[in-house]
């Protein structure tokens, strides 16, 4: 598509035409009717109350109705309210799970759409089956509560009139931690059989009309969490991490947070539109408390207000709200499905996410090549321009791994296909750089053209696998390819069909270095409504697009995944990069934040968006570095890159009308600093893997805000140009024009190093720093250990043997500790134990290498002779002159030596040389 | 990095045992072209040592030479091709500790990287000697294009300062036969107003008479215009027009699909009626642009609610692609829709299909009219110097063999011919011999004509010539013979045409793309730079750089576009033989002959 041929005309028509974000093409709340009336309820208008409340199933249940005496409050005035039904059930661990569903016995229109797929199998096996209720009389006259036991110190209650939800520390006068209705605003739309033609069934939007067969269904609640000064979370919006206020006293007319995802051109950067996915997991932070969490499992358009203080002063004698207690309230609307709510009780932002990622699962290990550098664009023409990077790459001596292949590659867009003419031999071309232990990205999407000779196509309108549409026919959009339609991934028997065509000998051209890339799956429908499919299109079990709108991409993913690991023969961990995401998409790769723009506004935005997709359990995420549209000039570029290699998953991309933006274009000097962030990754692969285990065992991510490593520490809270790699390295991007001094916040008590230098710098303070257009400011939290390679190879699976370097960053009391975390880099065998994961501690001038790994014999085991040749000693004085190595009481010398190899400058630092000892070994380094 | 940390790191032993390797790197310096390495091995299987050592020379002196040969990233990709793992491998070698030339101490044994240095050293001497052969045959054609170029430069300037005083006289004689001649027209003019004037006369007074006779008849031709006009003309008119706003659009459509068929989006709907549809269409996005408030330009052109749902697609689509799929193409109006909408939009747009024309020189199009635009604008007629280069264009001359009569050795006597014709009409013609003689003025008139004719040619010709010597031939005049030539290549459904002192194009079917104008020699020689090209949606006017480089045939290869809109392309040619880079060679391989026996000792 580089090719000229097509621009000359597009000129003539567009000449002075810059894009943007096209604002109009969107809706807005006053637009979408339900967010229109759930915004405009006010607080105290729901009129439900519980009765009937007992325990079942090991659940309380209970039913919510309509209180008469304040029918002339209600807004269901003159519909027909049918009871619904309440069922909250706890789980290990401080989860508890509110479902609110009309009731199945009175035979409503169709049952309610619930996400299948999205909570693990083993989250349901840690109910704890309730035994008994017990009730008490609300001290302040609101009248009756039932409560259970939830968990350690944590109780779950239900308030019967007016009704509320919440969750408390035990006891009687236990304080809230998070609550749902406490102002009022529930409301849940009954389904209807059809009676007048208005709006409720029927709506335009542009040039679109969306039949709604059932009337409106949407649910609407709000939800307070206690002792928080902040709310986060509910990707994907670029904002602020800290969610700030939509509506409330000093907000100007500001849209709600809006999940619903969608394929928007060029974004801009600080709004809160909703984006290419959706995660609808709020998690609050407060000094005095700490965190909880609140997650709402429900594909359907989601919008989410944060209110700020004092948006309901007017109502606070209806609402009997503590006062006692700083709150952050929220706003939760969404158009259809049910209400199957999860809190968090925390009470640490670990925690959280720990609970979090117990419902939707913890993130998949990546192999170890996928948490390297990745080259891409779109488009890397032809095999000759493909063998051309890669050997520049080796040319300028910058180490990658992945390279990847925009949609130009295939046949006509169709996927699973090759172009002839430009990719003549993929199977040579990539077993020639698998031969250089490197890996290739190919783009597969889930728009299907529609052209009878095309296998995937032909089969799948034979066997009716593709959404319809509201009149029953195959839903035809158009995409990339012209004329398409769209695989209904919401149904397991296409899932399983998609995934079968991922093996060798379906997609033909296809080798087993090769990994997928899953774009446009929001799904992207350029002539749809808001460019995605309408949303009265039929999936699967009769189920409106509306309904499960946001799962859609997530479907679509997780059948890809399946079909690497299906390709593998279960032995291969997949590698799949989305853009649509949704709970639990963790479990099936990475996601990046979309089609951005080379501005400093997006390199800065880009922080947040990571930190709130790590937050919500997408741990492995990046940003396009250098910046999908336009041409980032060199400055930022190079900025790019030395953030971006901090990003969880790092890769440079580029839209095809941009300029050649590979490392080594811009100068000797330029390519040298970049090379040098790349370099920078490449060293701490060890540590990152670690990470990456450590997410994938915990949940807890791999790029974290600083108030999550830090939660008391009040300054950290609404900092997001800052973050944590892991708990022992602070990262401070740089993100204007030739800055010449940034301020660093260090938070916490002890001294930070200096990454590169080695320098100290006192913690809980705020440093003015001179910058370097060499690197960002990176440093060493002291009291930790971090593991390293640094030699430099052509990628990362070149490093499996090399020999570790171990940075030890001493604390005040001259103690630190460190992980390391090591397998294959890339089977399943770690699930049976087939994994080397080590605890390294200093303290009393000794240094222990010990086992992590459970002691009861693994099903498999991993081994590895790699040895540590260098170990590093920040903050130690008097400085050592030997060390001695137990076992084998062999002396070794400590003398002077680099930090980080190849930086000329930077002062020298003790350094235990070859001690020798295996990583896979116990062993003990004593100083003397 | 203290220098002795880095002798520590690289003499240590590497941590594996399996591969005890000892290296010591001396000095190194591979900035500047030159690498000076020695290496010392220890090994106790694989490899043998001599061949180590000897690969490592051979790839040093690799290295040095191809830098010095061709400091373009280019020629260092190609040097890789052959020699991938050495020269990485040397690179992490310098820089961080043990590892060695043939790959096999990066331990993943399922990347084996292949020793091919050996190999390499040998390819490259072997190439280098090719080259060599190339440089010298080169040369000699180089030499005889000199010779050509100076004798050509030496003819032309002479034809030049030659037409320069033919002109002078010409000219004077043209303007006194246009004396002449204007004198002769006033004087026929003088005889038509009187013979108009007498008409005149007489023609009023006839309708004076007529007046008086029938003042009340004029309303009955009134009656005829309204009787005729439904009845016969006016259905005429609609239906030509009918007809053509049928047929126009259809052809449009078609053209559309074609092109559209080739681009990022795909899959045409092929079906007529859906063509039929949007052109349906197109009158209402008409009459809602017209409603727009159309505070943007863009914004009419995202009036999105209008369109049809493919239209909607493609246009949603092209923000991404950056092309205009329901747009119309350069020459032809491909949708109607857009076309009527805004036609603000497309302000080059209308006369693009003169676009080929407009920056030529318009001297030269005075006759230059009939020649298809397609093909190259030729002003070299002279002939001789034309290589047999398939790939290039001969000249096309149509008036140059008319130029060529007067232009010949007997130039001086058709001047004198005219000279005394021009007398002849003077002394014949009485200039106020009034009626005017009509054989006597038809005479003059022919005789202005053809040296007024001839004169323009000879301007022309002169106005050529001149822009012709005035080019930049390269210190030796070695580019001369590219003057007037055209290259082409075909690469793909493009063909590529490069007419060095003119223009680039880029050819695909019918459509012609400007890749850019002539604008200079760059790079002392070595590169043809064409800028300001069509112009690329959202992007840069389109540029082209031709990078020459020795070969025994003018021919243009590897086109391409490593950015967007900024093409790349090499030409092979005599003219950058130079003696001194063959000879720069020799001494080159003469080292890497010298050096190859030493290559196994340490240095």
């Amino acid at each position: 598509m580089g090719k000229p041929l097509c621009t000359v005309l597009f000129l003539l028509l567009f000449v002075n035409c810059c894009f943007s974000w096209k604002k109009d093409e969107f809706r807005n709340c006053n637009q979408t009717p339900f967010c229109k009336r759930a915004r405009s309820r006010k607080p105290g208008a729901c009129s439900l109350i519980a009765t009937d409340v007992s325990v079942s199933d090991g659940d309380l249940v209970a039913k919510l109705i309509s209180k008469e005496n304040n029918q002339e409050n209600s807004e269901n005035q003159g519909k027909p309210i049918k009871p619904l039904v309440i069922r909250i059930s706890a789980y290990q661990d401080g989860v508890m799970r509110v479902k609110i569903d009309e009731d199945q016995s009175l035979g409503p229109r169709k049952k309610r759409f619930e996400v299948p797929d999205v909570i693990v199998p083993e989250f349901l096996e840690k109910k704890l089956w309730l035994q008994r209720l017990k009730e008490e009389k609300n001290e302040d006259g609101s009248g009756i509560l039932s409560f259970v036991y939830l968990s350690d110190g944590f109780e779950g209650v239900i308030r019967h009139d007016p009704f509320e939800v919440f969750v408390r520390e035990s006891g009687k006068k236990g304080k809230k931690v998070l609550s749902l209705n406490s102002n009022g605003l529930f409301d849940f739309e009954q389904l209807r059989d059809k009676k007048e033609e208005n709006e409720d069934w029927e709506e335009r939007f542009r040039s679109h009309t969306d039949t709604r067969p059932y009337g409106p269904q949407s649910i609407s609640f709000d939800v307070s969490f206690y002792d928080a000064d902040f709310v986060y979370g509910i990707p994907e919006h670029a904002t602020s991490l800290a969610l700030k206020p939509t509506k409330g006293p000093g907000v100007e007319d500001s849209e709600p947070y809006r999940l619903f995802n969608l394929d928007v051109f060029e974004y801009i950067h600080d709004s809160p539109f909703g984006l290419y996915g959706t995660v609808p997991f709020m998690i609050s932070h407060g000094k005095s408390r700490g965190s909880s969490g609140f997650f709402w499992l429900n594909a359907a358009e989601m919008q989410i207000d944060v209110l700020g203080p004092g948006w309901n002063d007017e109502f606070s004698s209806v609402l009997m709200l503590p006062s006692d207690q700083k709150r952050v309230d929220t706003l939760w609307m969404s158009e259809a499905g049910v209400v199957d709510a999860f809190f968090f009780v925390g009470p640490g932002p670990k925690d959280v996410v720990k609970q979090y990622t117990s419902v939707t699962g913890a993130p998949a290990l990546p192999q170890l090549f996928a948490i390297a550098y990745h080259q891409c664009r779109w488009n890397y023409r032809d095999e000759e321009d493909v063998f051309s990077v890669d050997a520049k790459f080796d040319e300028h001596d910058i180490p990658y791994d992945v390279l990847w292949l925009d949609i130009e590659h295939t046949d006509g867009k169709r996927y699973f296909t090759w172009d002839k003419m430009l990719f003549p031999n993929p199977q040579e071309m990539q077993m020639k750089l698998a031969a250089k232990g490197r890996h290739m990205v190919t783009i597969v999407d889930p728009h299907i053209k529609r052209d009878d000779s095309y296998f995937i196509h032909k089969e799948a309108s034979q066997k009716g696998y593709y959404v319809k549409d509201a009149t029953g026919k195959d839903f035809d959009g158009w995409c990339w390819p012209g004329s398409s339609s769209y695989l209904d991934m919401v149904n397991p028997e296409i899932r399983s069909w998609w995934a079968d065509k991922f093996s060798y000998d379906n997609y033909v051209g296809s080798t087993p270095s090769l990994y997928i890339w899953n774009d446009m799956n929001e799904p992207s429908v350029f002539n749809g409504p808001e460019v995605s499919m309408p949303r009265d299109a039929l999936h699967y079990g009769n189920v409106e697009h509306r309904e499960l709108h946001n799962a859609y991409g997530y479907y679509f993913h997780m059948a890809t995944a399946d079909g690497l690991v299906k390709r593998g023969d279960g032995k291969d961990r997949p590698f799949v990069l989305s853009r649509a995401f949704f709970p639990g998409s963790q479990r099936y790769g990475a996601v990046w934040t979309g089609d951005n723009s080379a501005e400093w506004d997006h390199l800065r935005v880009s922080v947040p968006m990571i930190l709130t997709l790590g937050l919500t359990g997408i741990s492995f995420s990046g940003a396009d570095v250098g910046g999908f549209f336009g041409n980032p000039d060199t400055e930022l570029l190079v900025r790019w890159y030395q953030l971006g290699a901090y990003y969880p998953f790092f890769r440079a991309h580029a839209h095809h009308d941009t300029k050649r933006r590979e490392p080594w274009l811009f100068g000797e000097r330029n390519t040298e600093v970049i090379k040098e962030a790349i370099h920078v990754r490449y060293m701490l692969l060890p540590y990152f893997y670690t990470l990456f285990r450590e997410a994938n065992a915990s949940g807890v991510p791999v790029a974290r805000p600083l108030w999550m490593e830090f939660p008391a520490d009040e300054k950290t809270f609404n900092n997001d140009e800052a973050f944590m790699v892991g708990n022992s390295l602070l990262v401070q991007g740089i993100y204007t024009q030739r800055a010449k001094h940034v301020s660093v916040y260090l938070p916490g008590d002890q001294s930070w190093y200096d990454m590169k230098t080695g320098t100290a710098y006192k913690g809980g303070a705020t440093h003015k720093l001179e910058v370097s257009d060499d690197s960002i400011p990176a440093f060493q939290r002291a009291g930790t250990i971090i593991p390293r390679k640094d030699r430099f190879r052509r990628s990362s699976t070149q490093m499996e043997n090399d020999p570790y370097t171990l940075v030890i960053a001493l604390n005040s009391s001259k103690a630190a500790e460190g992980e390391l975390y090591v397998d294959d880099g890339k089977s399943f065998q770690f699930q049976k134990g087939a994994y080397i994961h080590r605890r390294f501690t200093f303290s009393n001038g000794k240094l222990t290498s010990s086992n992590l790994a459970p002691a009861t014999a693994a099903l498999s085991k991993f081994t590895s002779d790699c040895t540590v040749e260098r170990i590093i000693l920040l903050g130690l004085s008097p400085e050592p002159k030997t060390a001695s190595v137990e076992p084998g009481n062999e002396k070794v010398d400590i003398e002077l030596g680099p930090l980080v190899l190849r930086e000329g400058k930077g002062q020298s630092v003790l350094t235990i040389r070859k001690p020798n000892v295996r990583i896979s070994d116990d062993w003990t380094i004593k100083v003397l | 990095m203290a220098s002795t940390d880095r002798r520590h790191l690289l003499s240590s032993k590497t941590h594996s045992s399996e591969f005890p390797l000892k290296m010591r790197i001396i000095t190194r310096d591979c900035c500047r072209h030159r690498v000076r390495l020695s290496a010392k091995m220890e090994r106790r299987n694989s490899t043998s040592p001599s061949s180590m050592t000897t690969s490592v020379t051979a790839l040093m002196a690799l290295m040095s030479l191809e830098h010095q040969l061709a400091p373009t990233g280019n020629s260092t990709a190609r040097m890789l091709d052959i020699c991938q793992s050495c020269y990485i491998l040397l690179g992490s070698m310098m820089e961080s500790a043990a590892d060695c030339c043939d790959g096999s101490d990066e331990y993943d044994g399922k990347t084996k990287c292949p020793n091919t240095c050996w190999e390499a050293g040998k390819a490259a001497r072997d190439k280098l000697r090719k080259k060599i052969a190339t440089y010298q045959e080169g040369v000699i054609i180089r030499r005889q294009e000199i010779e050509r170029a100076k004798l050509a430069i030496v003819k032309e300037e002479g034809e030049l300062s030659k037409l320069k005083d033919e002109e002078k006289i010409l000219k004077g004689l043209v303007e006194k036969l246009k004396e002449r001649k204007e004198q002769i027209e006033k004087a026929e003019e003088k005889e038509r107003q009187q013979k108009e004037k007498e008409e005149k006369e007489r023609r009023e007074a006839e309708e004076a008479e007529k007046e008086k006779e029938t003042k009340s008849d004029d309303i009955e031709p009134m009656k005829d215009d309204i009787h005729i006009g439904p009845v016969d003309e006016p259905p005429q008119d609609p239906v030509e027009h009918h007809e053509k706003s049928i047929n126009e659009p259809e052809l449009r459509d078609h053209s559309v699909e074609d092109r559209l068929s080739d681009k990022g989006v795909e899959g045409v709907n092929e079906d007529p009626l859906q063509n039929a549809e949007q052109l349906g269409e197109a009158s209402p996005v008409d009459a809602k642009a017209g409603v727009d408030n159309g505070d943007q330009v863009e914004n009419k052109a995202e009036d999105t609610e209008s369109l049809s749902r493919e239209e909607l697609g493609r246009l949603v689509a092209s923000r991404w692609t950056g092309e205009k799929t329901e747009q119309p193409k350069e020459d032809i109006d491909a949708s109607p829709s857009k076309d009527h909408t805004n036609p603000g939009e497309t302000p080059d747009g209308t006369n693009y299909e003169d676009d080929n024309g407009y920056d030529t020189e318009d001297d030269e199009h005075a006759y230059d009219d009939d020649v298809d635009d397609s093909e190259s604008k030729v002003d070299d007629f002279g002939g001789e110097d034309h290589y047999d280069s398939s790939s290039s264009i001969k000249p096309e001359s149509d008036d140059e063999s008319d130029l060529l009569d007067m232009t010949g050795t007997s130039s001086s006597s058709w001047l004198k011919k005219i000279q005394k014709t021009v007398k002849s009409i003077f002394e014949a013609v009485n200039l106020f011999q009034t009626p005017v003689n009509i054989s006597d003025a038809a005479h003059v008139r022919k005789e202005y004509d053809e040296s007024s004719a001839k004169l323009s040619k000879m301007q022309s010709r002169i106005s050529k010539l001149t822009k012709k010597l005035k080019q930049d031939f390269g210190p030796e005049k070695e580019f001369y013979s590219f003057y007037g030539q055209c290259f082409e290549s075909k690469e793909n459904k493009y063909v590529y045409k490069v007419c060095p002192f003119e223009k680039a194009t880029q050819e695909e079917g019918y459509s012609t793309t400007r890749l850019g104008s002539w604008e200079k020699f760059e790079d002392s020689y070595r590169t043809m730079q064409f800028l300001n090209g069509d112009k690329c949606w959202n992007g840069p006017d389109r540029s082209l750089k031709v990078k020459l480089r020795c070969g025994l045939k003018n021919e243009i290869t590897d086109v391409d576009e490593p950015s967007r809109c900024e093409y790349v392309a090499l030409l092979s040619t005599p003219a950058l033989c130079l003696d001194s880079k063959l000879k720069e060679l020799q001494d080159k391989l003469d080292a890497l002959n010298k050096e190859q026996p030493r290559g196994h000792d340490e240095l």
